[in-house]
């Protein structure tokens, strides 16, 4: 029976679906119920991951070392991961910080076709003995021979896995079928997937990345994450299970903690909004789609045009500040007419 | 350096000079110019040339070339604080003012480490190629040199045929030139061919070493090759972690062998020969996991990760070192299990910060 690792990142991307506000005792109620239900892995911190609170992407409610220290706690047997982005995470003032904290797994991720600046983050986890893989956001946005490069970089960096992020919801499961296979083709290490279920494929999408061979995938309770979420781990777990994976997670258990997540957690339950469909077509970032809303409404443009617009200039996380002026040049172009 | 680790160096230089040490005479009172010289190769070499100056009375004079000169102090002041020893801090490929009574160089300035291959693959280039052109150009306007050895790489030869038990020198292999990492083989092709032409039109003396790989002291414990990170893991607790196919079969040279090694070819080997350095003896990743782990009380979990079968296509890195045991009449001095004890012990007085 093929196992598949799970990572749990309710706690992580999740943050970014109530604007990183998440509490203390949030986290120590859902890692503790993920962890009885045999999550392997459950991540934890800012939507964008250790460092990353700030004006520019949304500030946490509490801090990284408080998020940690509290998940720690409630993990005696899951490890704890975080998502790292470098240039929000430093090695000095972040990094050493959680590794320090009992953090045992490290996803360092950078734009799709900017994974050079990985390379001192993956060696500074793999120095310290945690467990390092290399991400790559918004995968939608390059070929898959120049993701197979990106990735033998990390390969070679000494990560120890490398996921693709479908980070704007945007593609269809024959495209992640594709990837996935020649990202196996052509490395040595595991490869996997984490999906957003802009277009209704966060399900689909994952199956079909553990069709083509990935050994690893993302789910979150409820779907809790960025834009209209991630892949509902329930379900995912429930699906694998019944397609003859194995993911060693006691779906009843998980089912309660998904429960305690829609409870606790979850102001709203991720659903397929107008918008997420455009930023999934428009291949937009899905964490944009709160301030896009906000802005589009003060200055009383459609928000669809600005994601077609900003889906046209390839934004990417971390760009937000790109969306004033995207939305100020509609409103002046709505003037004129 | 404490003074076990001292010792082990020692030990080591005394062991594989003992009774060969007439071999090297011809290094006596001369002066050898280092490129890469606070490297790991740097380094190895500086330790016999000194173990021969001290015991043996060679008094041979080492010029040490380096872009890091600065920080060796720091890190191996035994080495750097001697009369014997100069330090020239320079970028390789900007050679001026430098010594005119080199009469032996050692051409070891590249950065081995994929990593940096990688991320900067364009400086990866330039170090090799425009620097052995400014070694050359500066080594022929000298009054005499008497031999020049350019270490080359193991790599240049490409891919290993599955049913080749060790790459010969005479193997002409193939290369992705446009692969993500070819741009350290291809250098090192190129850096070859510069070596081949300033001996064909300036009548240089010109000899090709094609390192392998290696495991020993000095050698840091974070550079990313599966040996150094299997023994990093295995002092952290474990689990050792293999990163793709276990039974990818490499093989690894103890440093005192290798420098011994280098120096004989620099000495003895023959103008335009290229010689392979590196061991014959052939090992698996995953038997090589489970003899690291062997070497602990608790021996550390051994885990791999790979999502695919790779049974049809296994890597294989391994050299055939018969012209240099044949012609040169060396040999291997410390097997694989005594390179991975002296290593880990080595290494466990190490700061891990340091590694």
């Amino acid at each position: 029976m093929k196992k598949i690792l799970i990572t749990d990142v309710t706690l992580r991307d999740g943050n970014h679906a109530i604007s990183h506000k998440i509490t203390k005792e949030q986290i120590a109620l859902y890692a503790a119920a993920a962890d009885a239900a045999g999550v392997p892995i459950v991540e934890v911190g800012h939507g964008n991951g250790l460092g990353a609170s700030s004006l520019q992407v949304g500030e946490s409610a509490i801090d990284d070392e408080t998020m940690l220290r509290t998940a720690r706690e409630n993990l005696p047997h899951a490890k704890l991961g975080i998502h790292v982005i470098p240039g929000f995470a430093t090695i000095n003032k972040d990094l050493k910080k959680a590794l320090d904290l009992g953090v045992d797994v490290v996803r360092v991720a950078a734009h799709c076709t900017e994974t050079d600046i990985t390379q001192r983050h993956i060696n500074y986890v793999r120095d310290r003995g945690k467990e390092a893989y290399g991400v790559l956001m918004m995968s939608h946005m390059t070929s898959k021979e120049t993701l197979v490069e990106e990735c033998q970089k990390m390969e070679s960096y000494g990560a120890e896995g490398v996921m693709i992020f479908d980070s704007a919801g945007a593609y269809l499961p024959a495209e992640v079928s594709e990837r996935i296979e020649e990202l196996i083709d052509n490395l040595q290490i595991p490869v996997g997937f984490h999906a957003h279920n802009n277009l209704g494929m966060g399900i689909a999408n994952s199956v079909a990345a553990a069709e083509a061979g990935a050994s690893m995938i993302d789910g979150s309770a409820r779907g809790f994450g960025a834009g209209s979420g991630n892949a509902q781990l329930e379900v995912l777990v429930a699906v694998l299970e019944k397609m003859g994976y194995s993911t060693d997670i006691d779906l009843y258990k998980l089912l309660d903690a998904a429960d305690i997540a829609e409870n606790n957690l979850v102001k709203e339950i991720p659903r397929i909004k107008s918008l997420s469909i455009v930023s999934g077509l428009a291949g937009v970032f899905s964490g944009f789609s709160k301030p896009v809303e906000r802005i589009s409404k003060e200055y009383d443009v459609d928000p669809r045009d600005v994601f077609f617009e900003l889906g046209r200039r390839q934004v990417v996380a971390g760009q937000e500040d790109i969306i004033i002026d995207v939305v100020a040049k509609l409103a002046s172009q709505k003037k004129e007419r | 350096m404490n003074h076990i680790q001292n010792e082990i160096i020692l030990e080591d230089c005394k062991s594989v000079t003992s009774g060969q040490i007439s071999r090297l005479e011809p290094l006596k009172n001369e002066k050898i110019l280092i490129t890469g010289g606070t490297g790991f190769m740097g380094t190895w070499l500086a330790e016999i040339i000194t173990f021969l100056n001290d015991t043996y009375q060679f008094n041979t004079q080492l010029y040490l070339l380096s872009t890091h000169a600065h920080s060796y102090r720091e890190k191996v002041p035994h080495l750097a604080t001697r009369r014997d020893i100069t330090l020239i801090e320079r970028d390789i490929r900007n050679l001026k003012d430098l010594p005119e009574d080199v009469s032996w160089i050692i051409h070891a300035a590249a950065n081995p480490d994929s990593r940096a291959h990688a991320s900067d693959p364009l400086r990866t280039v330039e170090v090799i190629v425009d620097g052995t052109d400014a070694v050359l150009e500066y080594a022929s306007r000298l009054p005499e040199v008497k031999k020049i050895l350019n270490i080359s790489s193991g790599q240049i030869y490409g891919a290993q045929p599955r049913d080749l038990g060790g790459i010969p020198e005479n193997f002409v292999g193939g290369l992705d030139c446009s692969a993500f990492n070819a741009a350290y083989p291809e250098s090192k092709r190129i850096a070859e061919t510069i070596c081949s032409i300033y001996r064909n039109q300036q009548r240089l003396p010109i000899v090709n070493a094609r390192p392998f790989a290696f495991i020993g002291p000095w050698q840091g414990l974070d550079r990313p090759w599966a040996i150094n990170n299997f023994i990093r893991d295995a002092i952290l607790g474990g689990p050792i972690r293999i990163l793709g196919d276990g039974q990818t079969v490499r093989s690894y040279m103890y440093p005192s062998d290798m420098a011994w090694w280098l120096l004989n070819i620099l000495v003895r080997g023959k103008t335009g020969m290229n010689y392979n350095v590196g061991s014959p003896e052939a090992i698996t990743l995953q038997d090589l996991a489970e003899k690291i782990a062997g070497q602990f009380p608790k021996p550390p979990k051994i885990r791999s990760g790979l999502s695919k079968d790779t049974s049809l296509n296994v890597s294989r890195f391994v050299p055939s070192v018969d012209l240099a045991i044949k012609t040169l009449d060396l040999k291997i001095t410390t097997n694989l299990d005594t390179a991975i004890k002296r290593t880990i012990l080595w290494n466990q007085m190490v700061n891990p910060l340091r590694w």
